[in-house]
């Protein structure tokens, strides 16, 4: 049974969803997180969040990379 | 002669196999984005010539350094590729693989770096993987150079690299099409592979579109693709053709890594992760690193390289000089000769060429920062503050590289995505303290600060860093439609750089300040001492009565208020926009003096503790050097940028100087 979906935020550090959809990104950061792989259905680490509400650092397929928070809350996961 | 190019994500270490392939030596680093161009090389085995791109994801570009790399494979031929792929990430490099296969071109597949896949507990099976996709594939470590001779040997005969015969089946609708495509484009000579080219045009490809826009009418090409979406949402396949090529790719690569890979035994990146708890920490973080910026500037200055720079000074103050003098007596050489020699060439080249253990340690630091990964952690950590500035986080490394020198620093900003903010860093750029600069701090700080030298050193630092944030915040809001930033970085695995890279990169970088003290410098030294030596009385006249005196003097009215107004001040300025050192070579012949300690004794005289703060300052900001400018022209392709960016840095100087030195007045310091 598929759960419900949330914002990749709300993940707890160390934990992993998997991406359901990722909306209202801008065009230039989409295209660059698809080059990394990133991508409805892909597994997603929520790794670590930074200081002063800075970007957190994000692992998918093994690489990892940070986005800034605003952005992050555009890809939605579900944690089964 | 035949031509090779190198071909391959970012970070896979392209760079570092062109070094072992060729008899060059290009910059490399831990980072997405230390190659901005297209570097060439000739191969060891003299077979041709290789061809070092800048790293991309796909054949689709979005920064500038990518759309070197895109373009060049559009409108270049090289006879083969090599395509380098990072074992322990397979899976995303492979899509550029594909792309590459569909190229056409005779391809072979260096894997890289397969010691870090198995130290991950990642085993990939080469021979699988060259029966998949049918091209020869070479397991490598080119951070080592294990495996590079086999790469050299397959290279040798470029012409006996099988061509590639790949065929992915993008299903009957889009194969339709792309044979409509490739039909309407047999009519135009010259293009690479057709089925690639329809491909790419499906993809929406900036390059390809704009490649067959300048030979034909386009129109009915973009209507054939719009025909092939709307039929696959129909069918509900896809929402978009770029996005179905990419899933039938996606499938494909999925079915290839399943067959080749086996990471059963595949373990986190323990010592990366165990790092990033405390580096990257949100509290720690930016603590540790200031840590690391200080500990970095009292190496540079007062743990080590201070004490070799006295060293090499006693050296050249005293046996050199006095070997140069004593033999110039011997052989008889006229006044003239003996002059030029000792004042103006060993006082003004020498006097620069004393901090050279200094610039190097520096140069030792920047590397190993560049080397081991934290780079982009720093970038982490700056970004929310640069993004109240209006810029983001991955300029900083443009900025740190700009501590060692503005030129390559201003390349390093090609591998920001955005327009905007590439323009911002490269406009602020010059504010980055350089090495040239050094020279100028160490000399003032070692006469007014000797028990503080580090921290004030340090401090003209933190000083062009915050004059760069301040005006980043006020160009972004004022000179450029307010676009919004956007941030992205990937975090490499950290690794302990080795020493043999990190001399060979420290050494790089440090041949420049070398090759500049043997040209620019030692000119300018005799050019400023034969203007000291001469006047309009004649040769050998007092120094005040030079034509150096008359020209500062012209200068001088103007830098009263600055603390500075002297002629020996105004006369450094001028030569100093050709290369920032060449202030100290002035102040060397000027003042005479033979060594550091006698010029530091004429400084103390001429200049008081807050006019050397106002003139390290102004010294600092005054304006970007000769070949800053040029880069600056060259990257924005604008001459109005360009002027701006030395016009700001003049104001700027000038009003913080000013600021600084009739403040401390009213202050009542002197």
């Amino acid at each position: 049974m598929a759960s419900a979906s949330c914002s990749l935020l709300r993940l707890q550090p160390g934990t992993t969803g998997s991406i359901y959809r990722i909306e209202g990104m801008n065009p230039i950061l989409r295209r660059r997180l698809a080059d990394l792989g990133v991508s409805e259905g892909v597994m997603i680490r929520l790794k670590g969040k930074g200081p002063f509400m800075g970007p957190i650092t994000l692992e998918c397929n093994g690489q990892l990379f940070a986005i800034r928070r605003k952005e992050a809350s555009m890809i939605e996961v579900k944690v089964s | 002669m035949s031509s090779i190019a190198l071909v391959g994500n970012p970070n896979t270490g392209k760079t570092s196999l062109f070094n072992t392939l060729t008899s060059s030596y290009e910059y490399v680093g831990n980072w997405a984005g230390v190659t901005v161009e297209k570097k060439v090389g000739s191969l060891k085995n003299g077979a041709g010539k290789l061809i070092d791109l800048p790293g991309i994801y796909s054949l689709h570009p979005l920064s500038r350094d990518e759309g070197v790399a895109a373009q060049y494979l559009i409108e270049e031929s090289p006879e083969a590729l090599i395509n380098i792929v990072d074992a322990s990430q397979l899976e995303r490099n492979l899509l550029l693989t594909l792309q590459l296969l569909e190229y056409g071109k005779p391809i072979v597949l260096g894997l890289n770096m397969i010691d870090v896949a198995n130290a991950r507990g990642i085993q990939v099976n080469p021979e699988v993987l060259q029966a998949q996709l049918g091209i020869t594939v070479l397991p490598l470590i080119a951070r080592t150079g294990k495996g590079s001779s086999q790469v050299l040997s397959v290279l040798e005969k470029p012409a006996n690299i099988p061509p590639v015969s790949f065929h992915l089946n993008y299903g009957e609708l889009v194969e339709a099409t792309i044979a409509s495509i490739s039909n309407q484009l047999q009519q135009i000579s010259g293009l690479p592979n057709l089925r690639w080219v329809s491909l790419q045009l499906m993809e929406q490809n900036p390059v390809v579109l704009e490649l067959l826009k300048k030979r034909m009418d386009t129109s009915e090409l973009m209507l054939l693709c719009d025909a092939c979406q709307t039929q696959l949402q129909k069918q509900k396949l896809a929402l978009t053709l770029p996005q179905w090529i990419r899933s039938i790719r996606m499938d494909y690569i999925r079915s290839v890594c399943a067959a080749a890979i086996d990471a059963t035994k595949q373990k986190p990146h323990n010592l990366t992760e165990r790092l990033d708890s405390i580096l990257t920490h949100r509290f720690l973080g930016l603590p540790l690193f200031i840590v690391f910026m200080y500990a970095m500037f009292k190496t540079t200055f007062d743990w080590v390289g201070g004490p070799l720079s006295d060293l090499l000074d006693g050296f050249i103050g005293g046996p050199l000089s006095d070997g140069a003098n004593s033999l110039l007596q011997a052989i008889g050489a006229s006044g003239f000769t003996h002059a030029l020699i000792v004042d103006g060439i060993i006082g003004g080249v020498g006097g620069v060429l004393v901090f050279v253990p200094q610039i190097f340690i520096l140069f030792l630091m920047i590397s190993f920062l560049e080397d081991s990964g934290y780079m982009a952690r720093v970038c982490l950590l700056m970004d929310s503050t640069m993004e109240r500035m209006g810029l983001n986080g991955k300029a900083f490394i443009p900025f740190i590289i700009g501590f060692g020198c503005n030129v390559p620093a201003i390349m390093a900003a090609r591998s920001i995505e955005q327009p905007k903010d590439r323009m911002l860093t490269t406009l602020l750029m010059p504010l980055m303290s350089c090495s040239a600069r050094l020279p100028v701090y160490l000399l003032f700080a070692a006469v007014f600060f000797p028990a503080r030298q580090a921290t004030a050193v340090l401090a003209m630092y933190v000083m062009g860093v915050v004059f760069a944030l301040i005006l980043c915040k006020l160009f972004s809001k004022h000179l450029f439609k307010n676009e919004s930033s956007i941030f992205i970085i990937e975090l490499p695995p950290y690794r302990m750089p080795q020493f043999k890279t990190l001399g060979r990169s420290t050494w790089e970088k440090g041949k420049g300040f070398l090759r500049k003290a043997g040209t620019i410098i030692l000119a300018g030294s005799v050019i400023i001492w034969l203007m000291s030596y001469a006047g309009p009385a004649g040769f050998n006249v007092e120094m005040d009565n030079s034509f150096l005196a008359k020209f500062g003097g012209l200068i001088a009215p103007l830098l009263q208020p600055l603390g500075f107004g002297t002629w020996q001040a105004g006369s450094t300025l001028v030569p100093g926009f050709l290369a920032k050192e060449v202030v100290v070579s002035t102040m060397n012949i000027i003042y005479h003096a033979p060594d550091s300690a006698g010029l530091e004794g004429q400084i103390a005289s001429v200049f008081t503790p807050l006019s050397s703060i106002s003139f390290m300052a102004f010294i600092l900001l005054y304006i970007p050097c000769l070949a800053t400018v040029g880069v600056i022209k060259k990257e924005t392709a604008s001459w109005k940028w360009t002027f701006f960016s030395m016009g700001y840095s003049l104001v700027l100087a000038y009003a913080v100087s000013l600021v600084i030195f009739q403040g401390g007045r009213l202050l009542g310091w002197s």
